[in-house]
């Protein structure tokens, strides 16, 4: 027997591969036995009267039976098969005797087990003609079919090859109901079937955990009946009723009715679930049609809104938390919309609750006052034309609450449809509209102010632009506050130095320094606008804000204009009446002087008393008018210093030695107690006349007895002279004006101790002139120190020793 | 040794002239000369050969300044010291006025009493 010629041509293998693609298709080799094809071998065996009958598939390397009658092994290798050769032919396949035929006599089958001498097959041809097999009756003994037999052997196989493709189908039927079910029984949304009367077929493990129920338990009963609200059908009845213009029964109806009519069939609804509650779900409706077109039923999907209305809940319980409303609006362009979702908080905004106006704007335009009404429509308008924020303030007339201003604030989301879904928030803002018309009057007030002052008051803001210039900065600058640079104002606002004639240089411009964070205070200087100068004092500070930052500056001007006139007039009279008092005065002093000193003769004593009291008085009234004159040089600048360095050691000794008659006449004791070698550049008048000062007023304070200490310490670059007297020392109360003029401890003090009360103002000047500074330090009860301190040199060895 | 005695005094304002006098006659025991005007000075300033010339500096017609470099010309001011004894007590060209003769400047008002020792204290400075 020869094995069976495959492959020996490309055509050949090529439809040897079809074939056994076309075998494992069918998805049959090795597997289980069935029934339904062991009734054919059966058939055969009996009808051939045969003790063997096989279906048998050939693949790539044996037979394989799918059935078998009259034989033990399930397969046997390709090469001894009569299959395969079988499969070759195109009818059925007739070996008479095996052992007279050359292709099978030396087949181990045919010499051993199980001995074939005969063997008959029909194939199993498949619809696209591959040959899987053979239906095949096999005999012991030489032998051939009659007609008949072939003819039913024949029909055999084509039932066999059908059951074959019956059961493909099945098989796949099978995967596709799996695979069906499989997707039900995942899916999230609940699925149930019913018949066209509504009566539930089947549903899915999500419909029946969603509702509680065993499909068992459900299937069979009116859907209606079991899962929905009848106050909710009948709610829905009336508005299909409305919508389609007949009355609509309360009943399946209600969800099969749009479906009748094209429209889709989607809404919201509560079923109930098997123990009492609401199961809020979106149902959708759908037909199950055949091929043809025919209803069998519906199949209803309800996608659970439980999650939904959970999210639901917390935006509430969060928009609950905002102050205000929360809102979604869908607009439409050609006016009104509605309200997808509203908070609670519509309830304090507007006196309405969420289900009164979800549908209708209408409702809250109604609350908002008519005279807002057409601006919030208009900008509502303009703001979803443009696709922008839209910001609006407008009053609204609440029921409960009366008159309220809110803000509404919304952001746009432009729709497919030319609608847009505004976001928006509206909130309470009465108490802070409230507060900003406060502010506004406030403003006001301070404007007013502003233009009332007599001040100019000029601000600007961080970046140097001016923010406010009153009535007064209008009128002496000559013109209106322009948004100029800082750095412009030298020449436009014409400032000038306290002199009145040197421009001010732009970096002195008080509002800048002070912009640059300095505090200016009582800084004389001029505005020259149109003519002759206009005096001013000026103060500039900058202006901070809450947090630290810097805002700005702002600059108060004072004119000084008549002050600085009469001052001068008055400087000029009492010079003038000084030169003038001052020739009779010393005639008056020189002559009561010689008389008390019995030049002339001696006093009667019942003359002394008064005489005294007219030449004191005379010289305090000298020694007045030189310092009113002293005062005066000063303040014009006409006081010359004629500053040589000298040594100090002397100068203190000749006012010590200046005073001495004073210190005598008062029964004080002058003494220098220690004096450094320095030398000193000074005025030596000047120097003296502050030491007389100092010397006198601490003779004049101290009491009869007692010693004045007078010593000059170097301190590093310094020397410091100090008096020390051992008087009732300075009130707290006068120590801030103590070298202020005209100031004394108490107005008595000036008839007591016959002080002009401006020698320590001068003498105050006088050492600043000459480079110093002076102070005082004391302790009521304790005595007062006065000094003043000047710069100085070291004086050379052999100079001046001290004291 | 010379000593102070004889003292030409200048001034134009009586009072002051009635006062100045007695203070340095009768406490210095000075013989003194009061002119009223610079040309009366000048007039009897060599006449009178004075020890020491006290001069106003605000007079009428010619000042001090004036007088002192007129007086100047007529007198040998290094042995003659001049004073001024005046109200004005910021003076232009100190220097120059001191190179010219002048001694001293005494403040008005003056101390009556000490005038007569100041001056003789200058004196005594001047013939050192």
């Amino acid at each position: 027997m020869q094995p069976p010629k495959a492959g020996t041509d490309a055509d050949a293998h090529h439809n040897e591969l079809s074939r056994l693609a076309a075998l494992l298709r069918y998805e049959i080799l090795d597997s289980a036995e069935e029934a339904a094809f062991d009734d054919f071998t059966q058939l055969a065996s009996r009808l051939c009267d045969t003790p063997i009958a096989l279906i048998s598939l050939v693949d790539d390397r044996r037979q394989w039976f799918k059935s078998r009658v009259g034989l033990a092994v399930s397969e046997t290798p390709r090469d001894i098969s009569f299959c395969s050769h079988a499969i070759r032919s195109s009818e059925i396949f007739e070996v008479p005797d095996a052992l007279a035929d050359p292709r099978f006599r030396d087949n181990p089958l045919v010499t051993g087990e199980p001995g074939i001498r005969f063997y008959a097959g029909t194939l199993l041809r498949t619809p696209d003609g591959h040959n899987l097999g053979t239906l095949c009756v096999i005999d012991r003994k030489p032998r051939r079919l009659s007609a008949d037999q072939r003819d039913a052997l024949g029909r055999l196989g084509r039932q066999v090859m059908r059951l074959f493709e019956q059961r493909l189908l099945a098989r796949r039927h099978a995967e596709q109901a799996a695979l069906q079910q499989a997707i039900l029984s995942s899916a999230a949304t609940a699925v149930m079937t019913t018949d066209i009367l509504g009566r539930l077929e089947s549903l899915n493990p999500t419909a029946e955990r969603l509702l509680g129920y065993s499909a068992a338990e459900l299937v069979g009963r009116g859907i209606c009946n079991t899962l929905f609200d009848p106050i909710m059908l009948e709610h829905r009845a009336r508005l299909l009723a409305e919508e389609f213009g007949h009355p609509v029964q309360a009943c399946f109806d209600v969800l099969t009715l749009p479906l009748e009519r094209g429209l889709p069939e989607m809404a919201q609804w509560r079923l109930r679930h098997r123990n009492g509650s609401d199961v809020p779900v979106l149902l959708h409706v759908m037909a199950i049609r055949d091929e043809d077109e025919r209803l069998h039923g519906y199949l209803l999907s309800a996608f659970d809104l439980a999650y939904q209305e959970q999210l639901q809940l917390r935006l509430q319980q969060i928009a609950a938390q905002v102050p205000g409303m929360l809102y979604q609006f869908h607009w439409r362009p050609r006016g009104g919309g509605e309200f997808p979702y509203i908070s609670q908080g519509v309830q304090d905004i507007f006196g309405l609750s969420a289900g009164q106006i979800s549908n209708d704007i209408r409702t809250i335009y109604k609350r908002v006052h008519p005279a807002d009404l057409r601006e919030v429509q208009r900008s509502l308008r303009q703001a979803a034309r443009q696709l922008v924020p839209w910001q609006a303030e407008y009053r609204v007339e609440h029921p409960e609450r009366g008159l309220r201003w809110v803000e509404a604030r919304a952001t746009p989301l432009p729709q497919a449809d030319g609608t847009v879904l505004w976001n928006g928030l509206v909130t309470d803002i009465t108490e802070r509209k409230a507060e900003q018309l406060e502010l506004d009057k406030q403003q006001e007030m301070n404007r007013r102010l502003l233009e009332a002052l007599s001040e100019a008051v000029i601000a600007c803001d961080a970046e140097g632009n001016l923010t406010v210039f009153n009535e007064k900065a209008k009128q002496w600058h000559g013109g209106d506050a322009e948004a100029i640079s800082p750095m412009q104002w030298a020449r436009r606002y014409h400032l000038y130095l306290a002199d009145g004639v040197t421009p001010m240089p732009t970096e002195q411009i008080p509002l800048l320094r002070a912009l640059a964070g300095e505090h200016i205070a009582d800084l004389e200087m001029a505005i020259v606008c149109n003519g002759a100068p206009r005096y001013v004092i000026c103060n500039a500070n900058p202006l901070y804000g809450t947090g630290g930052q810097l805002m700005g500056a702002v600059t108060v001007l004072y004119d000084i204009t008549e002050r600085k006139r009469i001052e001068r007039l008055q400087r000029e009279f009492i010079s003038t009446v000084s030169h003038e008092l001052r020739t009779p005065l010393t005639s008056i002093t020189g002559a009561l002087a010689l008389i008390s000193a019995n030049v002339l003769g001696q006093v009667p004593e019942p003359l002394r008393e008064l005489l005294e009291i007219a030449h004191q008085n005379s010289q305090r009234l000298s020694a007045l008018i030189d310092d009113l004159l002293d005062m005066d040089k000063l303040h014009a600048g006409k006081m010359r210093f004629d500053m040589r360095q000298q040594a100090l050691a002397p100068l203190l000794r000749s006012a010590l030695r200046a005073n001495y008659s004073y210190a005598e006449r008062r029964g004080v004791e002058f003494r220098l107690e220690h004096c450094d070698p320095v030398l000193v550049e000074v005025d030596a008048m000047r120097l003296q006349q502050v030491l007389s000062n100092l010397l006198s007023n601490a003779a004049k304070f101290s009491p009869a007895g007692e010693h004045i200490d007078v010593r000059a310490d170097r301190r590093d670059a310094c020397v410091r002279v100090s008096v020390r007297d051992h008087g009732p020392g300075i009130a707290d109360s006068f120590r801030e004006r103590v070298f202020q003029k005209f100031a004394q401890a108490d107005s008595s003090d000036c008839r007591q101790q016959g002080g002009t009360g401006l020698g320590l103002a001068i003498s105050k000047e006088l050492i600043e002139r000459m480079g110093g500074h002076i102070g005082f330090h004391s302790e009521p009860g304790q005595g007062a120190c006065f000094w003043f301190e000047l710069p100085c040199q070291e004086a050379p060895v052999n100079g001046v020793a001290s004291t | 040794m010379n000593s102070l005695r004889r003292i030409l005094h200048v001034e134009d304002v009586p009072s002051i002239q009635v006062i100045t006098r007695i203070a340095l006659e009768k406490l210095g025991g000075f013989e003194v000369r009061t002119c009223s005007s610079a040309q009366q000075a000048l007039d009897e300033a060599a006449d009178f050969a004075p020890d020491l010339i006290l001069l106003d500096v605000m007079l009428p017609q010619m000042d001090g300044v004036e007088l002192l470099r007129a007086l100047g010309e007529r007198l040998d001011l290094t042995q003659v010291p001049v004073v001024f004894l005046t109200g004005q007590t910021q003076l232009d060209n100190l220097e120059q006025l001191q190179e010219q003769g002048l001694r001293a400047v005494i403040k008005k008002p003056f101390d009556p009493l000490q005038l007569a020792r100041q001056l003789r204290d200058i004196w005594d400075a001047a013939h050192g």
